[in-house]
Order: structure tokens, then C-alpha cells, then sequence
């Protein structure tokens, strides 16, 4: 089986050390009036360039912008959205993060790109592929809240930004990303719903031209809803196996028509993977489900780590492929 | 109602009583002796010194506002768990963490058994008592919302993590018992994290308050409240402390549907906005409280701790809490 290494999605935008205290510092000053706007990006750029070279020295082979730039993984699509406005702060789901609530005043709709320049960004400094990342739709719409009064409710809701995010995947696919990659942890909350979601997923798979979509599925247990995800039009399944110790067992009895992402290394706790254990499911999902290819990622992303265990743990993906292909020979 | 446990406490509070959930921004002062004693300028003394001085700021600061329960400030505590994980064995330091925009805490690693040596808010709390004659609420972070937002390494699953250290933490209310705070927070933010874990944290809180001689409160915030209520009525509390105004009151629409039965501490002006509420909306929403919940029932506070606003903002928030439960006591009155 080929297992190539990737990053989930976001990556710690602070460290230990001031240089990667740099962004929190800038912002501060900022707020105060004491910095300006372009030295925030400034900062950003900085940082992003940080994510990518520790993604790099780790060994993946698809990294990400870390998502540095972003408030929260809600707000910074929606709040660009015209009808959009942002409130207060909830909880995002089990995490002890916070993100600001997007409230829909009237259809969502795109009018400047929302992440193309900062997906140009990142591949310019990297000299790994870069992997897009966006929230998805229907979790999007699941933490808005729905002022627009019309009579459509959450649907009208979700359609805006279905469209949306369409759109922005037009964007990504015609400036280069080779994958592009929906979240939608929401979906986990709400699995009766399915065919709501596929039809989002379906609308926004037309839009992605010759690059690879793939959809990240986390903090939750996605073993009732597997056979339904493998019929969704997406290249690449990511799976987080933390919630769940039965879904090595499951896929690898189940197999899969795509290419997954194996979310087994914890992107929530600081304790570090045994190699040889999680060697052992690999073999379990490559023997059982027949794997060809596959990524080995962390459940989700890494926000949630202090910098210095983020970068173990990427380091642990490389530990536990050379255990893994160890194994085999 | 709790009016009579405060009443068989010696406590005889206003209709309204005015409270705050806990912690203040630190001024200036502070801010530079804490950078300085980071930076192994300044010893420790020198930074208690500044600590117990932005703690009798805040004493006196609230007296003049007219606060009737008041609070220590918190000066000594950069976060709220990570001060308790620092105070107590088992934890090891973790690094840097985002909880929003670019707010960060340092979350730590429960990374052997947790232990309990000797009092940790204790002398704090003695040391504000000593300078107010006001009611004085004793603060600390409960057990569900510390092994919620520590990393676990040492315990094999959530449920024994959280209820040793409710066991351990059981010594720090005792301790605060026995030299004589009669009102006592424990503060439980992260409990709607996880519905089907809030048996736990009942669990835990019977461990924690059981049996004393106390006036509790929990600090509840930012979460979802829907999927918890009214099944954490069965809190072992007296108040709960809520968020009320950041979710536009929508806790209400619950209450009437499943009636409340405790008193509140309701949350009437956003922490985390930079915008000074006018009286009249805060007045307002705490109207609407009156339709749903008993009046003697009722504390007046802001939705969440103030810390991170600046010293002035967090003063015209407190203000303008005061200026409503003002009127609303004369209202009451007329």
C-alpha cells in the first residue's frame, strides 16, 4: 500500500519561543492602534511560512496553510459573505474553542474570493503540494443563526452557502490546488440528515474541475453513516478514528470505493501514538479493506495542541509509515 | 429560593443583589510586574506585592460601584485552570493553546495522580476579606471543567480523571468553609460540552459541596445549554451563575418551557465586546428575566469574568449593572 503523510487542516499559530509568538503580538499592538493592518499580514505571512517549513521538516507529503490567518474555522468564510453578519461566541463543538457566530440577515453570497489568495500563498512558499482546506456548507449553516425571515429557514440557509463555497472551489481549482478538502464535522451531529448533505456535496463536487475533493469527517463517530460516505462524489474520505474503537474493524470489514485519509493519530491529545499499535491497524485497513493508497493524517487539526506536541505528533506520522512499511518487508 | 439559606448563612442581600462573575482586568501595573517577573526582573515578592495592590483596586472599585457580593478580581491567576493545574500535583505545564481570536492559556498535562498538598485560593481570599466588610464569594474552577480542558495522559478515561480530582478539590472548598466564606463558585464552563457526560459532573459536584455549610454557585457559559437542561437542575448548587445576554436571552424561551428552580446570577452585558451596554437595554433584559423567573430568585452580574476588557471598560459594564438593579429595586419598591 502506498501511505503518503498529510496534515489534516489547521496548525498551532503560536509556540513557546517569541519569533512564534510574533502573530499574537502583532494583533495586540494592532488593537491598540499601535500597528497596522499590513503588518498583521505581515505577520500572518510569516507565521504561514513557519507552519509549511515544520510540515516540510516532518516529512508530509501534503501540507496545508495551517489555516493561520483564520479567527475560526466559521467565521472567517461566512463573515466574508454579503448577507452575513458576526456575532457572539459559542463553543465549537467539544473543543474549548471558541468561534464567532455567523448570523444570516439575507441570502449568503460570494462576492470576492475567499481563500484563493491565501491558498496562492502557501503554495508559493511550500515546496510540498498544498491542500486547500474549507469548512463545508452544512456546518456552516448548522452554527448560523437564521435572521433573513424569508420562508425557506435553514434550506434558503444552506443553498446560499452551498453556492458560496461552489464558487470558491471554481476559484481554488482554476488557480492549482490539486486537493481540495470540505469539513464538515457537523454532519456527524446530524447523520439522519444525509440526504440533505449529499445533495450540498454534490453541488459543490461539480464545481471541482481536475482537482481531488475530499471531505473530512471528525469529532464524531462515523461508522453509522460509512456506507452512506462512500457514495458521495468525493475523491478522498477523511475519517477520525478517536471517537470510535470499532472503525478500524469496520472499514477494514467494509472496504472503500475512495482513497481515505486515516485520521489515528489524536489531534486532541498530547499523549504520542505507540508506532507498533497503530502500525498494527494500518495493516488491519490495508489487508481488510485492500487499500492501494491512503493518507495518514491526524483526526483533525492540530489548533488544539501546544506547538511543540503538534510537531511530535507530525513527526509520529513519519515513525509510524516507516513502522508500518517496517512490517511489511 | 435560597433566600433563606443565605438569610440562615447571616447573609441578608438586597432584591438584585449585584455580583460579578470573577475575574477583572489587571491594570497596568500588574501587567508589567507580571512581564517582569517572567522576564526574572522582579522576585515573587515584588509581584505579590503588585497582585494584593490591583486586588484592593478592585475591592475598593466595586464598593464604590455599589456592588453588593463581591469577588476577589483574580490577580493572582493567569487562567482558570491552569492556575489550579500549577497549585496542585499531577499536572506538568503545557504549552500555548487558542481558545478564540488570538486569546491563548496554556493547557495543561495531567501526566500523574492528581494531589491536593495544601490550600491554593485560600490566602487570597483571606487577604480581600480582611479589606471589605462585604459579602465575599470564594472562587474555584470545578473538576469537570479542569479535566475537560487538560490534556489527559495519566487516567484512563474522563470520568476517573474528573471525580479525582473533585476529591481533591473537595479540601480547597473545606478549607474556604472553615475560615468562614459562606458563598462559594465553582466555576463550571465546560459542562454542556458533552451531554451525555453531565451525569459526571453531577457526580463530581455531590463530591465537591456534600454535606457543607455553604451558599453554592456554578458559572455556566457559551455552550449548549438546550442539551442539558432542565437535567442540570440536578447540579448540587444553589445558583447558577449564566451567559445570558450573549445568546439574547434564549435561555429564557427554556425556562418556560421547564420551570427554573434555583436562583440565578443573570448575565445581563456581553464580556467580550468592547461596546458599554446603555441602562435601558440592560434594564430591559433584566425585565424580561422577571417574566420567567421570581424576583427574589434573581442576581444581577455580566455574562462571563471581565478580565479581558480593559480596566474602564470592565468598570462602565459593572456600572451599568448596578445602575440597573438600581432601578429595578426601587421599581420593586414602589
Amino acid at each position: 500500500m502506498e501511505l503518503m503523510l498529510c496534515n489534516h487542516s489547521s496548525y498551532p499559530r503560536i509556540g513557546d519561543d517569541p519569533d512564534r509568538q510574533l502573530l499574537r503580538r502583532t494583533i495586540a499592538q494592532y488593537d491598540k492602534g499601535e500597528k497596522t493592518e499590513e503588518a498583521v499580514r505581515a505577520a500572518q505571512d510569516r507565521m504561514t511560512e513557519l507552519a509549511l517549513a515544520e510540515q516540510t521538516e516532518a516529512g508530509l507529503d501534503l501540507v496545508t496553510d495551517g489555516q493561520i490567518r483564520w479567527a475560526d474555522p466559521i467565521s472567517h468564510l461566512a463573515g466574508k459573505l454579503s448577507g452575513v453578519r458576526v456575532n457572539g461566541l459559542l463553543r465549537f463543538f467539544d473543543t474549548n474553542f471558541y468561534f464567532r457566530q455567523p448570523v444570516v440577515q439575507g441570502r449568503p453570497e460570494r462576492r470576492e474570493p475567499l481563500l484563493l489568495e491565501e491558498f496562492r500563498f502557501a503554495q508559493e512558499k511550500s515546496a510540498r503540494p498544498v491542500k486547500a482546506v474549507l469548512t463545508g456548507p452544512y456546518t456552516l449553516a448548522r452554527y448560523s443563526v437564521d435572521e433573513n425571515g424569508g420562508s425557506g429557514g435553514f434550506d434558503e440557509m444552506l443553498e446560499g452557502y452551498t453556492a458560496a463555497l461552489a464558487a470558491e472551489i471554481a476559484a481554488l481549482a482554476a488557480g492549482g490546488a490539486a486537493v481540495i478538502q470540505i469539513e464538515e464535522p457537523a454532519l456527524l451531529s446530524y447523520i439522519d440528515d444525509f440526504p440533505r448533505f449529499e445533495r450540498c456535496l454534490t453541488a459543490l463536487a461539480m464545481n471541482k474541475d481536475s482537482s481531488q475533493l475530499a471531505l473530512a469527517v471528525y469529532f464524531g463517530d462515523p461508522a453509522a453513516v460509512y456506507d452512506q460516505l462512500q457514495t458521495l462524489p468525493v475523491d478522498i474520505l477523511g475519517l477520525d478514528f478517536t471517537y470510535s474503537p470499532g472503525l478500524v474493524d469496520r472499514v477494514a470489514s467494509s472496504g472503500t470505493a475512495r482513497t481515505l485519509m486515516l485520521g489515528l493519530v489524536d489531534g486532541r491529545n498530547t499523549r504520542l501514538e505507540d508506532p507498533a499499535a497503530t502500525a498494527r491497524q494500518l495493516e488491519k485497513l490495508a489487508r481488510g479493506a485492500g487499500l492501494n493508497r491512503a493518507y495518514l493524517s491526524p483526526s483533525c487539526g492540530l489548533e488544539y495542541l501546544p506547538r511543540d506536541r503538534a510537531r511530535q505528533k507530525l513527526r509520529q506520522l513519519a515513525v509510524i509509515r516507516n513502522t508500518f512499511l517496517g512490517s511489511l518487508s | 429560593m435560597s433566600r433563606a439559606k443565605l438569610q440562615g448563612l447571616g447573609i441578608d442581600l438586597p432584591l438584585f443583589p449585584v455580583t460579578s462573575v470573577g475575574s477583572f482586568p489587571k491594570p497596568d501595573f500588574l501587567l508589567k510586574a507580571r512581564a517582569e517577573y517572567a522576564n526574572n526582573r522582579i522576585r515573587r515578592g515584588a509581584l505579590e506585592k503588585a497582585e494584593r495592590q490591583a486586588t484592593e483596586f478592585w475591592i475598593r472599585k466595586q464598593e464604590e460601584l455599589g456592588v453588593d457580593v463581591l469577588v476577589d478580581g483574580e490577580m493572582y491567576r493567569g487562567d482558570m485552570v491552569a492556575y489550579f493545574a500549577e497549585n496542585l500535583e499531577g499536572f506538568e505545564e503545557g504549552g500555548l493553546v487558542r481558545s478564540y481570536g488570538n486569546r491563548y492559556y496554556q493547557k495543561p498535562i495531567i501526566s500523574d495522580e492528581i494531589h491536593w498538598d495544601e490550600p491554593i485560593t485560600l490566602e487570597w481570599w483571606k487577604y480581600a476579606r480582611g479589606i471589605t466588610k462585604k459579602p465575599l464569594k470564594g472562587m474555584l474552577t470545578g473538576p469537570y471543567t479542569i479535566m475537560d480542558w487538560s490534556f489527559i495522559e495519566y487516567y484512563p478515561d474522563r470520568r476517573t480523571a474528573c471525580l479525582a480530582l473533585a476529591k481533591e478539590l473537595r479540601n480547597e472548598v473545606e478549607a474556604l468553609v472553615e475560615e468562614g466564606a459562606k458563598i462559594i463558585q465553582i466555576d463550571e464552563p465546560a459542562i454542556s460540552v458533552r451531554p451525555e457526560e453531565l451525569p459526571v459532573a453531577i457526580e463530581a459536584m455531590h463530591i465537591m459541596t456534600d454535606g457543607l455549610p455553604a451558599y453554592f454557585i456554578s458559572h455556566i457559559c457559551y455552550g449548549d445549554f438546550e442539551k442539558i437542561y432542565p437535567g442540570l437542575l440536578d447540579l448540587p448548587v444553589d445558583n447558577f451563575d449564566l451567559e445570558m445576554s450573549n445568546s439574547g436571552l434564549d435561555m429564557l424561551e427554556l425556562f418556560k418551557r421547564s420551570s427554573y428552580t434555583k436562583d440565578i446570577s443573570f448575565g445581563v452585558v456581553d464580556s467580550h465586546s468592547h461596546e458599554i451596554e446603555n441602562d435601558r437595554i440592560v434594564e430591559q433584559r433584566l425585565r424580561q428575566a422577571l417574566e420567567v423567573i421570581p424576583k427574589e430568585a434573581i442576581w444581577v452580574d455580566p455574562d462571563c469574568g471581565l478580565k479581558t476588557r480593559t480596566v474602564d471598560e470592565a468598570i462602565a459594564k459593572m456600572q451599568a449593572v448596578v445602575n440597573a438593579a438600581r432601578v429595578l429595586r426601587k421599581n420593586s419598591d414602589e
